[in-house]
């Protein structure tokens, strides 16, 4: 009975989130738009991130590996062929699923931090063939100025185009962890052995989860080329995957909705605090200092304790 | 060019050297943070700027003293101790109040810890690049192999081995070192029997920092000391330990000289393919032994 | 009682957030006559930070004088973002910039990724102009260039050539080149082969070795190279890496045994640091030193630099002098603060500079200036090492031609 309250609850707050996002365009300033947008493509990647990092439990410490793959992929299809948009846009994400069962094979047999030191070799050697592969990728300069579908290509288009495949992936990933196959990944996590025991492939159900999260980091990445216009690199480097995994941690990865409000944390502080000081990494890591030492549980996990505390205290009145 | 002309035994000979004496710089920067991975459990993502602030210490150290040999093993000695006191405040005011904590907050704590440094070491230092001299004496190359051969590398290899020995005779020998080796196998027995595992574990972080600043002072002489060279190393190092076996002094150890001589051979045999190395090494080992070389406490 | 306190212990934070959040929004952006404003995004961290002040301290040093006087009644400010080397973080400050602070020019910036991300993504696609100064890339305003983006310093192309010509009159014939693996070295070393192989067919190309920029450790690359035994080598590096692979140089002694070509060897910024550790010998090329030409406009900008900052400048100091001097000059021609207007004005714009008469060269909009050809050597003057026996090659020698460009942009 009150399950069923709080999801009717937490349908029509998503639902009004969700309207007040649709509605921001008509009064924010461009600039604001822009920033928005922006959020709901890292939101995304860290929301595809927390899947295997939070739910799974596994170290994917090269997350952002998938997101560039998403993104070159789409890129490249835009400016080399002439195939159309669609096609791109379908075909990033399922090349970088694919690129994640491939590494995730190799991953899948080490655990922790052995986990995510391989993973973080096999994601640079495609780092490197980014990175040195001039007559294709454009090596260390990128490509940059990528021919975006006229639809999508000025902003407030591609801010609902985005904010609308945002919504439609939250939810899908909302309903697969939800789903039986949800449970038994969070079982694997806790307790990897005993559930070898009781007869579940644990790999395979790794591999799964990772196959479906780097699908959604490649279709993050089609994102960031919609609202950037540039590819390089540094979307497959290393310092941009332990950002991403920073913004899980920092939202509340055994949260569902935490790692967006991590993204939108980041992002936005990484944005304003650039415009008053230099040292605004000194100002970040500061913040998240002050956060581990009183929200130990995340941003949103001290939001929602703080909301159960409310409501039974409320229902005890 | 004929292959036995380019690779005579001469020229493997200066290469495996020069391999060696990087792969020294390499050990003494990741047997601190194998130990505190070991003693601690936690990856410490902030070491890299430790190394970074031992390099610029040193850089002042030599300057304020006026440079020459004394000058020199000044900093070499008082640089790392610089390190070790920074790294010894960030452990008693913050870092001691999260060991109970998921080792992830542990994580996203020293990555805090890295932003913060790395600002600092931009407002006391500047942005300029610094560069200092090595004492008159190790100035120079020696002909090794029929190829000059910096003196400063022999140092190194000198070096390297002789802090290996220190840390081994420290860790079997002392009463602390044996604490610390026990409280990375079993922390609740240590605090059992009384000990204070809080200090234990302090003592073990400030060791693993000291290691990182002795690290950047060596290194200092050879490269240009600048900001950005915690970046340069922190994967590195992390893959290092990888492979050789988390918190495994030793593993440390063979990690470093797999990385030092491959580089060194690579670059010999495949030049254009200099910047993969350390990766494929990595997935060839973990790929064959899934819990690194040699014995983890992981 | 306790449900209350909680409420308020929520709520406060959040409808604060909300509070300050709105005030930031509605801030006013700029009203009435105002300035013409300068939005600057470059690197003032991480080791590339090193450039990024200088050129910033150059560009400052101008504004001082320029707006002493005035533009068009108005004066000239700007404001910087720091990128850190980051593509994505320029990005987002040149948009901040350009729609939040409505910038009426954009400048930066050191990392050629970026430098060409913001040509492309921003200036292009919102038309606004866009001054490179230190970023070395020849495909900015080579291949990649168009209307919205400018080039205040030398790049590749002319690097390259330089050194190609220079080489080529040497009697070298075996050559190995090396340098830091990306494109800022691959483009250096093209160009230098290109120009020394056209200009002398007889020589070739016994080997080549390549590290990851910034590679801290470089005697094993040089001892491979001493190996192999060429007659010249040229090495291709940049940034920190110049340090790393100097002082390599001189731990070796290679430059007793072979003759070396490192564009910005003779970089003030490089040498000074490394004190008596500088090799001697190298030859090196530059667009400027603080101490050549030896000319009353170099003397003045020099001593006033010194006078403010307590240091010489270096080449980007120099970009960042005539940058502020490009955009006041264009401005002043233009008559009025408009984009479109002013891009006509600073295209084959002639100014003065501390090195002598400059010009923006209309075709390609890339700035033409001379190339310093010398070879390192101790100053007792200076106390450092410093670049000496300095040929000049003019500028026509060594860009590429209108033609070249209009046939690499493949109009």
């Amino acid at each position: 009975m009150r399950q069923a309250i709080i999801n009717k609850n937490s349908l029509l707050v998503s639902a009004g989130i969700l309207i007040v996002l649709a509605c921001l365009p008509l009064v924010l300033p461009k600039f604001y738009v822009y920033v928005l947008a922006l959020i709901f493509v890292t939101a995304l990647l860290a929301m595809s991130l927390n899947m295997v990092v939070g739910h799974g439990g596994m170290y994917q410490f090269h997350h952002g590996v998938f997101y560039g793959i998403g993104a070159y992929t789409l890129a490249l299809m835009l400016t080399k062929t002439s195939l159309p948009a669609w096609l791109g846009f379908a075909a990033a994400p399922v090349c970088s699923a694919l690129a994640g069962v491939l590494i995730g094979l190799f991953c899948v047999r080490l655990t922790k931090l052995y986990f995510g030191m391989l993973q973080i070799s096999l994601g640079s050697l495609v780092w490197a063939i980014a990175f040195r592969w001039y007559a294709l990728t454009g090596g260390d300069d990128g490509i940059h100025g990528v021919p975006i579908p006229d639809g999508i290509a000025s902003l407030i288009p591609s801010y609902y185009f985005i904010l609308f495949l945002l919504a439609a992936s939250l939810a899908v990933m909302y309903l697969i962890l939800k789903s039986p196959f949800g449970n038994t990944l969070r079982a694997v996590r806790d307790n990897p052995e005993r559930c070898e025991a009781v007869g579940i492939n644990v790999r395979f159900h790794q591999l799964v989860a990772i196959a479906i999260a780097t699908f959604f980091a490649g279709l993050a990445g089609t994102l960031f080329v919609v609202v950037e216009g540039s590819v390089f690199p540094d979307l497959l480097f290393w310092v941009l995957s332990l950002e991403v995994f920073i913004m899980c941690l920092l939202g509340g990865w055994f949260t569902f909705a935490g790692p967006v409000l991590g993204a939108a944390i980041i992002v936005a502080l990484r944005t304003f605090a650039g415009v008053y000081t230099e040292y605004w990494t000194l100002i970040l890591g500061v913040i998240l200092i002050l956060l581990i030492f009183f929200l130990p549980e995340g941003v949103m996990g001290f939001l929602e304790e703080k909301f159960k505390a409310r409501t039974q205290t409320t229902s005890e009145r | 060019m004929e292959w036995s002309e380019t690779y005579t035994a001469a020229a493997l000979g200066s290469h495996l050297l020069v391999g060696l004496s990087r792969a020294m710089i390499l050990f003494i920067v990741t047997s601190g943070l194998s130990f505190v991975l070991g003693v601690l459990r936690v990856p410490n993502v902030a070491h890299g700027s430790l190394y970074m602030i031992g390099a610029f210490a040193a850089f002042s150290i030599v300057n304020v003293l006026g440079g020459g040999a004394p000058a020199f093993w000044a900093a070499l000695l008082l640089a790392p101790l610089i390190v070790a006191a920074v790294s010894l405040v960030a452990e008693r005011a913050l870092f001691c109040h999260l060991y109970e904590r998921e080792h992830l907050m542990l994580l996203l704590f020293t990555f805090a810890l890295m932003l913060i440094l790395g600002d600092l070491v931009k407002m006391v230092w500047g942005a300029d690049y610094r560069s200092i001299m090595a004492p008159e004496f190790l100035r120079g190359s020696v002909p090794v192999f029929g190829s000059p051969f910096p003196k400063y590398n022999l140092f190194l290899l000198v070096v390297g081995p002789v802090v290996a020995v220190g840390l081994w005779l420290f860790s079997s020998r002392t009463r602390i070192g044996k604490i610390a080796r026990a409280a990375a196998v079993d922390r609740e027995m240590v605090g059992a029997v009384g000990i204070n595992v809080s200090w234990v574990f302090a003592f073990a972080f400030v060791l693993g920092c000291f290691l990182a600043g002795l690290g950047g002072a060596l290194v200092a002489p050879t490269v240009s000391v600048t900001l950005g060279m915690d970046h340069d190393i922190i994967i590195e190092a992390f893959l290092i330990v990888t492979i050789g076996g988390l918190g495994n002094m030793w593993g440390a150890m063979v990690g470093s000289l797999i990385f030092g001589v491959t580089q060194s051979f690579g670059v010999l045999f495949w030049p254009q393919f200099a910047i993969v190395f350390p990766y494929v090494a990595v997935v060839i080992v973990l790929t064959l032994r899934p819990k690194g070389l040699l014995k983890s406490v992981w | 009682m306790k449900a209350m306190h909680h409420r308020q212990s929520i709520w406060l934070p959040v409808i604060f957030l909300l509070a300050a959040a709105t005030a930031l929004i509605l801030m006013p952006a700029a009203a009435g006559a105002r300035n013409i404003k300068v939005g600057i995004i470059d690197c003032y961290s991480g080791p590339a930070a090193v450039y990024g002040n200088d050129a910033l301290n150059g560009f400052k040093l101008a504004l001082k004088d320029i707006n002493r006087k005035g533009v068009l009644g108005k004066k000239i400010e700007f404001t910087t973002r720091d990128t850190k080397f980051k593509v994505d973080l320029a990005l987002s400050m040149a948009r901040e910039l350009v729609m939040r602070e409505d910038v009426d020019v954009l400048v930066g910036t050191i990392n050629s990724g970026a430098a060409m991300a913001v040509s492309e993504s921003i200036a292009k696609r919102q038309k606004v102009p866009f001054i490179v100064w230190i970023s070395k890339s020849e495909r900015i305003t080579g291949e990649k260039g168009h209307r919205y983006v400018f080039s205040t310093g030398e790049n590749t192309a002319m690097a390259g050539k330089a050194g190609g010509l220079a080489l080529s009159h040497k009697p070298y014939k075996r050559y190995w080149i090396a340098g830091d693996d990306y494109e800022y070295g691959h483009a250096i070393a093209n160009a230098a082969w290109r120009n020394l192989s056209t200009a002398r067919p007889s020589v070739v190309k016994i080997g080549e070795s390549w590290w990851k920029p910034g590679e801290p450790d470089l005697i094993p690359y040089i001892t491979s190279i001493l190996t192999a035994d060429p007659d010249a080598v040229i090495f291709c590096t940049g940034g920190r890496s110049m340090t790393n692979i100097m002082k390599a140089i001189k731990a070796t002694g290679m430059a007793e045994k072979m003759p070396i070509w490192i564009h910005t060897a003779t970089d003030h910024a490089v040498l000074k640091p490394l004190g008596a550790e500088a090799p001697e010998g190298v030859m090196g090329t530059m667009d400027y030193h603080f101490y050549y030409p030896d000319i009353s406009a170099n003397r003045n900008f020099v001593n006033k630099f010194m006078k403010e900052y307590g240091n010489p400048p270096g080449f980007p100091a120099f970009h960042g002098y005539i940058t502020a001097y490009y955009i006041a000059e264009a401005f002043r021609k233009a008559g009025e603060v408009d984009k479109e207007r002013f891009i006509d004005a600073l295209e084959g714009l002639k100014i003065n500079s501390p090195a002598g008469p400059i010009e923006m060269r209309a075709c390609d909009h890339q700035v033409i200036l001379p190339m310093y050809l010398g070879e390192t050597e101790y100053s007792p003057e200076h106390k450092v090492v410093i670049s000496s026996d300095i040929v000049t090659l003019r500028g026509s020698e060594v860009m590429p031609s209108c033609s070249d460009i209009i046939e690499a942009r493949g109009q």
